[in-house]
């Protein structure tokens, strides 16, 4: 025993350096982890809060930006709204039981485009009825996964994330696929497992399918950019053009699925 | 002003310049400076190995919490915190710190400065960047990465001493 006190206090250094190193890979091996089993919650309203006020100085600079962008989305909601909405009575003909999708509109507090896993920090959090799991998308395309909440934030794991699958479907063959990211260039993803026989063009939509419970289907993902036909493997490849801009993003929705907690219960009692 | 609470605010600045300035600046996909490391290099020189240690991880943590990567700068920020007492003899050689306290722009000279600022930052980004990755397959980013990020930072590490030296002249 006081062999063991001596051998610690000598070499204290190296002892406390190995036990803050093996901390350190704990921390990150379990953070790597799908996101579901993650036991370390790395959401936190200070850090949130932090941010909110950084990017609140910022969005004085793109006001305008993003009262035209948001204009433009409000015409193109109102031109969809026709079909439901009755101009002589002012009524909407649409009743609660139909509705699939809630949207709850949030603000991006911090983001990145240039690391190998990015994370999408938004202003909303448990109290706005966000949980994980949701989807997130701009009014552009597909964003991201909420991966964490707190009480009044949430992060988003982005598409630029190097474990961001998405399950996505090419619009002209009906075709199912599955998107990634490679990680160098915020504007490009990579559609893997493209049946053999499906060649693509250049400029090809990719929408998202209708198998994954996160994101509604049809939503907007990207365009092809690039084709790449393997003769070996049996799959082909494509480079995508991201729709959402990874760099300016700042509203965002996030997509509450209705009929989630019935799909849930389904699947619990399939198992 | 006491010693301490100076330390402290160095703290909190230098995260909060890195989390909320230098990580959005984009140049490129591969260079990512890190700034936060100026704490760990200007602690006085006498501080005890084991608080070097401590210090690291919790800076490290601290980046991490705005990062959403928890471990991944904790882990570099220790490893340098472990390497800082050699660095720091292996770059003076015969220099004698009789009167010196702390890592000083001042009285080490601006090419101590250099060989120490570049092999802090080497170790650190080394180790980010593989544990970032933590796989083999994407090597070549990685050493890209590595070889691009590291200027980045010594230059602006640098500058920071620089503007932090005059300041104290002023005093």
């Amino acid at each position: 025993m006081y062999n063991l006190r001596r051998f610690i206090i000598k070499h204290h250094f190296v002892i406390l350096f190995i036990l803050l190193e093996v901390i350190s890979v704990l921390l990150l091996a379990n953070s790597q982890r799908f996101h579901r089993d993650r036991m370390v919650n790395t959401t936190n309203d200070v850090v949130g809060k932090i941010y909110e006020w950084s990017s609140e100085v910022g969005n004085y600079f793109r006001l305008n930006n993003a009262n035209e962008q948001l204009a433009e989305e409000n015409a193109l909601l109102r031109q969809r709204l026709s079909v439901v909405y009755d101009t002589t009575t002012c009524t909407f003909d649409i009743s609660e039981g139909d509705t699939l999708y809630k949207y709850i509109p949030a603000q991006v507090v911090n983001n990145s485009t240039n690391q190998a896993n990015n994370y999408i920090i938004i202003n909303k959090g448990k109290v706005d009825g966000i949980e994980r799991d949701m989807g997130v998308i701009s009014t552009d395309g597909i964003v991201g996964v909420v991966t964490d909440v707190s009480r009044h934030f949430a992060s988003v794991m982005s598409l630029l994330h190097s474990k961001s699958v998405v399950g996505v479907r090419i619009k002209e063959s009906q075709e199912l696929a599955s998107l990634k990211w490679e990680t160098n260039n915020y504007r490009y993803g990579m559609v893997e497992d493209i049946p053999t026989h499906i060649l693509l063009q250049k400029g090809d939509t990719i929408l998202t399918s209708s198998h994954s419970y996160i994101f509604p289907e049809d939503l907007m993902v990207g365009t092809v950019e690039e084709f790449y036909p393997t003769a070996v493997d049996a799959l082909n490849k494509a480079k995508v053009r991201f729709a959402t801009d990874f760099a300016t993003l700042r509203h965002v929705y996030v997509i509450r699925d209705l009929h989630k907690p019935e799909l849930d219960s389904l699947k619990a009692r399939l198992k | 002003m006491n010693k301490t609470v100076l330390q402290i605010i160095r703290f909190v600045v230098l995260v909060l310049f890195q989390v909320l300035v230098i990580n959005h600046i984009r140049l490129g996909g591969y260079v990512h400076p890190y700034i936060y490391l100026v704490f760990i290099m200007l602690l006085p020189f006498s501080t005890p190995k084991w608080q070097l240690l401590v210090l690291g991880f919790a800076l490290g943590l601290t980046v991490d919490l705005f990062t959403g990567t928890p471990g991944l700068h904790a882990g570099a920020t220790t490893l340098m915190a472990f390497c800082r007492p050699s660095i720091i003899k292996l770059v003076s050689g015969n220099i004698k710190f009789e009167n010196i306290t702390e890592p000083n722009l001042g009285q080490l000279g601006g090419l101590w400065f250099f060989r120490y600022v570049l092999c802090m930052v080497f170790i650190h980004h080394f180790a980010l960047f593989f544990l970032e990755s933590f796989s083999i397959r994407l090597m070549g980013q990685v050493l890209l990465r590595i070889l691009l990020s590291v200027p980045v930072s010594i230059f602006l590490i640098m500058m920071i001493l620089y503007i932090f030296k005059s300041e104290k002249k002023r005093e």
